[in-house]
Parts: C-alpha cells; structure tokens; sequence
C-alpha cells in the first residue's frame, strides 16, 4: 500500500488517474460494442417475429464473442486500387475520436476520468472528426458505392452538429456551466427534459442522425450503396467501423442521459446504475427504430435539417435565453 | 364492341388483307397479313386507335421468317395478329421502335436469335446474349452469324462523360432482385441515364420448348415466373387444352381459381416483403414471409412443391382437393383479413413510408401504352385493365370481382393497387371456396401423347406482375413447333430507364421495388 502511494506520488496522480481511466474506458468500450451487438441482434429478432442468436452460450450471449474472435482472425483483404495509408488510417482514426469522448462523461459522482469545464465542447469537437475518417475511408476506398456513401455522410453530419449544438446550448444556459458534472448536480430538482422537451427530441433526433443509424443510414444505406463508405473493409477493420458505431450510439445516449435525464441521479440505487439504466433504455429507442422505419431519402434529410430542426432549435434557444434574462 | 372495332380496322385498313379468325379456338380476332411497305402504316394506324403492342415475335417456316405483331387495346378485348412475311436469306424488316418504345427490346431480341435486322433502329446490340454464338439459336436450319452481326458481340460499352460517372446497379445488388444489372449514369446522386442489361438468367426457355412435348414441358412455366409458378402453369396448360379442345370439369376450374389466387397473394406477398427492404424498412419482409409460409403450406399439401410448382395437368388438375386444403384455406383468409389491417397500420401509413413513395415515378396511361405495360403497373395509372376480367378463364366468369385502380401512377399508385388485389384475392377464393362443385377433378379423355392440330394460337392469362400470355404454333406433331412466352416484367422494366431519368439514386430503388419484377421472367 505504501509502496503504490510513492509510485502514485512520484508520477503523479493525475498519470495514474488517466492510465486507469484509458484501461476502464477501453474495456467499457468494447464490452459495450460487444453487448450491443447481441443486444441489437436480439432486439431485431423479437420485433421481426423470431428469436435471434440463442445457439452459443444462454440466451446467446456468447455470440458476439465468437463473431469478434471470427472476424479477428479473418484475413485483411486490401482490394487492388486504394490509396493504401488513407485506406489503413481510416478504421483508426474513427476510433479515436469515440476514445475521447468517455473521458469527460460522468457515470457516476466520482466515477468520470477527468471533469474538465470545457466537458461539452471536447466531446462535440472529437466526435465531428469522425466525420473525417468516414470521408477518408470513402475516398481511400476507390469505390464508387464508398465515395457515394462518404460524401452523404459529410453533407448529413454537417446538417445535423447544428441543431445538436443548438439543442445543447438550451440546456448549457440553463446549467450555466459547460461541465458535464455541473449540468448532471444542477437536475437535482427537476431533470431538464421537462424544462426542455423540445431540445430532448431534437438532441435525439439529431443523434440519430449522427450515428448514422436509420431512418438516417444513408451513408450505408445497403439497399442503393451495398454497404455505403465500408463497402470494402474487411476483417478487424470493418469491425473498427461497427465498433465505432456502437460505441457513437452509447455516447449519444449518455449525453442525452446527462444533458435531459438527470445523468447518474436517481433515488435507492447507486448513480452508476440510473446511468446505465438511462443511457441503455435510449439505446433501446434508437435499436428500435430502425426495425420500425423506412429510410429517408437525401433531399428529405437535408431539408428536415435545414428547414424544420435548425429554425426550431434557435427558436428554442431564444425563448430560452429570454426567460433566463427575465 | 368487338365487332365494331373489327368492321371499322377492315374499313379503315383497305387494301391489307384481313381475316377474321375464330376467337375462341386461335384466341385473336382479326389477322392481317401485311408486306413490308404497309408496315409501318398499318402499325401507325394502331397507335393512333390505342393498341399497346402486346407481343412481337418472330416464328421460322425455313421457306420464309413470320414477323407477328399482336396489338390489342386496354378497354375491349381486341386482339389482332399482324403477320409480316421476310425472306430467310438476310430478312431484314423496317423499325417500329420510333413508334412503340417497346419494340426496342423485342426487335433486338429477334435479332439476335432469328438474325432478322431491322432498318432504322438505333441501337440494334444484342439483348440476352451478349458474348453471342456462332448460329441463330431459334432458326430451325442452323444459319452462321454473319460477321457484320458479330461485330456487335460485346458492344454494350457505356462510356463516363466528364461531368458524370457510371454505377453498376448489380448483378450481384442487394436491391435488384436477382440478376438484373442496371448501368446508371449519375450526375452526382442524381440519373442521367438508366441502362438495364439483361441476360444474366438466360436460359431459352423457348428453344426448350422446341425439344419436347407438351407435357414435358409442364414444370418449365414455374422456372420461369417462380413466385408466381402456378399462374404460368396455367397460361401453359390453358393455352394446350385450348389448342387440342379439351374440355375442363368445372370443379378443377374452380381449384385453378383457388390455388391461382392463393399463389397470386404468396407473390405479393414477396414483393411486399421486397418493397420496404428497397427502402430500408426490414421489418415487413419477416412478416410479408410468415403469411406467406401460409400459402405455401396450403400449396404443398395439395401440388407437393413449395415454389415451383406443377400441379396442373392437361384436362384437370394433378390431384383431387382435400377437406383440409379447404379448411386451411378458410383459415388463412380469416387470417390474412388481419394481416392486411396491420400492414396498413404499419406500412402504409408510416410517414417516412408515404414521403418516399409518393409522387415518385409518375407513369402516365399515353406512356405506359407505348411500352405495352400491364397488370398492377398499369392499373396504377388508372388502365383497369386485368385479363380475368376481359379475357376470363378458368372460373373468373362466375365470380364477381372489382378491379383496384390508382389516379396518378407513382409508386404509392402501384402500391395501394397491390395491397388491394390482395384483399380480393381473399374475396375471390372465398366465394369460389364456398361455391366448389363437386364432381371429377379431371378428364379422362385425354390421350397420353397429345397431337394438337396444325395452327396457331395465343392465350394470356393475368400473371400477379401483368399479362403473361403464350404463343404457341402447333404442326401436328406432339412437339411445339414454336413457343413464344409473352412476359409482363419485361415490359415493365423497360419503363425504367423513361422513369428513373433524372430522379435521386434512392427514388430509382423505389421505382425499381414498385414494379415487382422477376428477373428470370425477364430473360427466360
């Protein structure tokens, strides 16, 4: 015990604290893609009348295990015509953005890597990178289906930070902090979902969109593009993209548990269990609709954006900013 | 109606021969014999009355080559065979591609198999055979290829232009539905051309039929349409018995109405599973396919196939109908009413649903004529036209049944159209389940070895896509001298490349999802 406090005192805490973090996130992250996957299977399988993955361990629970392990030792097919360092760089640097985000998000009162008073703003500034690698991973591929599905992807993402930003803005006046922290201690009372519905559905509606989950797939949309800007991935790196994916549609789910649903507070049981229970009945949500809806076609998405969601958000903003001035 | 039409072609076509032939043993109205100078006027003379050109074939009497064009209209039932004769050594007729758009399709397809050439058309390349062979498959003497027509071999070559790129939508395409390849050329995410290129399911089945009789050909029709294999099966047997003048009981006619109804509502089925997938709702397909499972259910009790299926036979039917087919049946219809309600719930009124399909690929009645489009596709657009009720066969005279119909003809047209042939399907096989006759399902007087007499003759039956008719030309031997399968997707399809100009690459899909087509029916 002695002997961890003097290698803690002479690296310093804040390196041990970010080297356990880096451990705890990383293995959150997997398990949770993981979980997801199963949970997605599942999911799809009730709402399609069957039964989904059962075979492989209860309730198929081993599953996506055997399918990670699967994929891990398929063999890394580069096709002739890519532009080999975009084309390798783009699975990694999808990831790193998703990595970053978990720094900041609190789980519970103590449990957050690092509360930086900029919280917000690192998580929004991180997760428009993967928007980069989406395009390099488009255009690296040498793929018409790829370079299709990575400029829709662009032009969506662009389409839809705005009223995302705009719809977090509401919430950060009321909290008056860009803290994580501070905005889950300032729901104490009253969670911020019933002070700002409308920012809730257009957050959600927006993160839908930013995951690139349907009604908004479009940039994988396999029915026009096969599989959109990951059409010729293969192996462990076409599961960096589902990974990413997964881990994006959690990260939504968390800002929107902090931002809306009072984050780790709840009564009876500890914080980081309302977390998840929050966080996993959004990711429910989002798992549900695209069993239930049809995909949106292009222009609808944009306009959709650009004409209903952004004017609403500054409309939003704008009462809000105005009864906080009063 | 009929005679009035045939009185005033005879008037107005003066100095063509015409010759009214019976109906009911050659299944066309009027025949005219034409040359090739009063081609072209006497097509054009159809085209103004409003015929749709419903086939062109081409049939090898090895003293000459019969080009045949059957015109027909959408309000009476009209049909006329126009008979053009060509000389065998290099025939070449005059085009009629300028006037029905549709011939474009049905003159490369003679030319690559009969090696008739036809001046004036734009864009003679070859169709199904794209690597080619070395002879004329469908001429009965075996003709080289001329090297003039091999030069064509492999000429379908799109080319990008600087401000567009070409995108292979398949063979292998999650949305195609089997192997159609469709090369479009993008103007960003929007078409500026559409191409389909067919072939890649070839199989001849018209040359088949060239090599074995009658009755071995009976499981064939189900390759060629598979979802709706009965339907076929019935526009081959029907087509047979007329041609021999076997009569029919009347209980297996109403067992044709049933299990033809039934594998119309399994083949819709399909297509509803397949259309929302088009659009990225995977969710119906699972259900469209547990009603389905049904209907196949049903079927294979009685035929013991689950898709292809032959189950009628010359003068009957395969085998007699049990109580539990009928019990089943019933059970099914209460069970579909339900289905039907929730589908609507679902599927028809979902918002995302409604703003994908509406109004997207508008096909207008004057267009569709020209491509000689049918069934749902067309009735979308507002043409009731459905061959059980112009032409009926098997048991649809007794039955009283309403046609669905659309007002604008975009997909949710075509769609509406189809969720509701589904519900009068129901109708259908409800009232021919109650009024079942009893009695022999089947003629014994028909001999094992069936010699049909020399002639010819065309019969159609409403197939769940459109018109499916069959041509047959008989020599008295127990062997088709000729057999020309008239098919709906084929000219559906060709629709596509009008209607996707110019649309978003994600309205093409759903274009392409509302006309249900089927590949292999395409190629043959």
């Amino acid at each position: 015990m002695e002997r961890l406090t003097d290698i803690i005192a002479l690296v310093g805490e804040e390196t041990v604290r970010a080297i356990a973090g880096l451990i705890g996130v990383l293995i959150v992250v997997v398990v949770n893609a993981i979980l997801l996957t199963w949970a997605e299977r599942k999911v799809a399988g009730h709402m399609q009348r069957r039964i989904g993955p059962k075979e492989v361990g209860p309730y198929g629970l081993i599953q996506p295990f055997a399918d990670t392990f699967k994929l891990l030792a398929k063999e890394l097919l580069v096709p002739k015509d890519v532009a080999k360092p975009l084309y390798h760089l783009a699975p990694i640097l999808i990831f790193i953005p998703v990595l970053v985000s978990f720094i900041v998000i609190p789980f519970d009162a103590q449990l957050q890597v690092k509360d930086i008073n900029m919280g917000i703003l690192v998580i929004l500034a991180f997760s428009s990178l993967s928007v980069f690698s989406i395009l390099i991973a488009g255009w690296g591929s040498h793929n018409k289906y790829s370079l299709i599905g990575a400029v829709r992807s662009v032009a969506q993402n662009i389409a839809y930070e705005i009223p995302l930003l705009l719809s977090l803005l509401a919430v950060i006046f009321m909290a008056n902090s860009f803290s994580l922290k501070d905005i889950v201690e300032a729901q104490k009372g009253l969670w911020f979902v019933f002070y700002q519905p409308i920012a809730f559905l257009i957050f959600f509606v927006a993160g839908v969109a930013e995951t690139n989950r349907t009604p908004f797939d479009l940039p994988e949309a396999e029915s026009e593009l096969v599989a959109g800007f990951h059409t010729e991935y293969s192996s462990m790196q076409f599961a960096l993209f589902f990974l990413a994916e997964y881990t994006n549609i959690f990260i939504v789910s968390a800002i929107a548990t902090t931002f809306f649903l009072g984050g780790y507070s709840g009564p009876v049981l500890p914080g980081i269990i309302w977390f998840f229970v929050k966080t996993y009945g959004l990711v429910f949500v989002i798992l549900w609709f695209r069993w239930t809806f049809p995909r949106v076609r292009f222009d609808q998405l944009l306009n959709f954006s650009w004409k209903i969601l952004i004017p609403l958000s500054f409309i939003n903003l704008l009462v809000t900013g105005g009864i906080l001035k009063i | 109606m009929v005679r009035e039409t045939l009185e005033e072609i005879k008037k107005e076509l003066a100095g063509v021969e015409a010759i009214e032939a019976s109906y009911a043993e050659k299944g066309y109205h009027l025949a005219i014999a034409i040359d090739k100078g009063s081609l072209i006027k006497v097509v054009e003379y159809f085209d103004r009355k409003g015929f749709y050109l419903e086939d062109l074939l081409c049939v090898d009497y090895v003293e000459y080559l019969e080009l045949v064009y059957f015109f027909n209209t959408y309000h009476t039932l009209c049909r006329v065979k126009v008979a053009l004769k060509l000389e065998p050594e290099k025939p070449s007729a005059p085009t009629i591609s300028h006037i029905y758009t549709i011939a474009h399709w049905y003159e490369r397809e003679i030319h690559e198999f009969f090696g008739v050439y036809f001046e004036g058309h734009p864009y003679l390349i070859y169709l199904f055979l794209h690597d080619g062979i070395d002879f004329y498959p469908l001429r009965k003497n075996k003709i080289p290829v001329s090297e003039e027509a091999k030069g064509l071999l492999n000429s379908f070559k799109p080319e990008e232009e600087e401000d567009s790129f070409l995108v292979n939508l398949g063979p292998q395409h999650p949305s195609t539905h089997g192997v159609l390849r469709v090369v479009l050329k993008m103007d960003g995410e929007y078409i500026v051309h559409a191409d389909p290129v067919l072939g890649y399911l070839h199989r001849m089945q018209e040359k088949m039929a060239e090599n074995r009789n009658y009755s071995q050909f009976l499981p064939n029709p189900a390759r060629i349409d598979y979802p709706g294999a009965l339907l076929l099966n019935l526009a081959h047997v029907a087509a047979v018995e007329k041609l021999c003048g076997i009569e029919v009981p009347e209980r297996a006619q109403y067992v044709r109405t049933i299990t033809c109804e039934l594998n119309r509502i399994a083949s819709h089925l399909l297509w509803l599973g397949a259309f929302p997938a088009d659009l990225g709702a995977l969710t119906p397909f699972l259900y469209a396919f547990d009603d389905r499972e049904n209907i196949l259910d049903i079927l294979e009790a009685i035929t013991g196939s689950r898709l292809t299926y032959c189950y009628f036979r010359f003068g009957g039917l395969y085998n007699d109908v049990d109580d539990n087919f009928i019990e089943g049946t019933k059970r099914f219809i209460k069970r579909m009413r339900e289905r039907l309600l929730m589908y609507e719930k679902f599927v028809t009124k979902n918002v995302i649903f409604i703003n994908r399909v509406t109004g997207i690929g508008i096909l207008k009645p004057e267009v569709a004529r020209k491509y000689g489009c049918t069934g749902p596709t067309i009735r979308g657009s507002g043409i009731l036209y459905d061959i059980r009720k112009v032409e009926p066969y098997a048991a649809y005279n007794r039955i009283d049944f309403r046609i669905p119909g659309g007002e604008t003809g975009d997909c949710m047209d075509r769609y509406m159209v189809r969720m509701a042939e589904m519900e009068i399907c129901l109708n259908i096989i409800e009232e021919a389940v109650k009024n079942l006759p009893s009695g022999p399902y089947k003629t014994d007087k028909v001999p094992k070895k069936l010699k049909p007499p020399q002639g010819d003759l065309f019969h159609a039956v409403e197939s769940s896509r459109g018109e499916a008719g069959v041509y047959i030309v008989s020599d008295g031997s127990d062997v088709p001298y000729r057999m020309r399968w008239r098919v709906p997707s084929y000219s559906n399809l060709m629709t596509f490349p009008y209607l996707s100009q110019g649309l978003l690459i994600a309205d093409a899909i759903a274009v392409l999802g509302s006309y249900d087509i089927v590949v292999p029916e395409i190629d043959r």
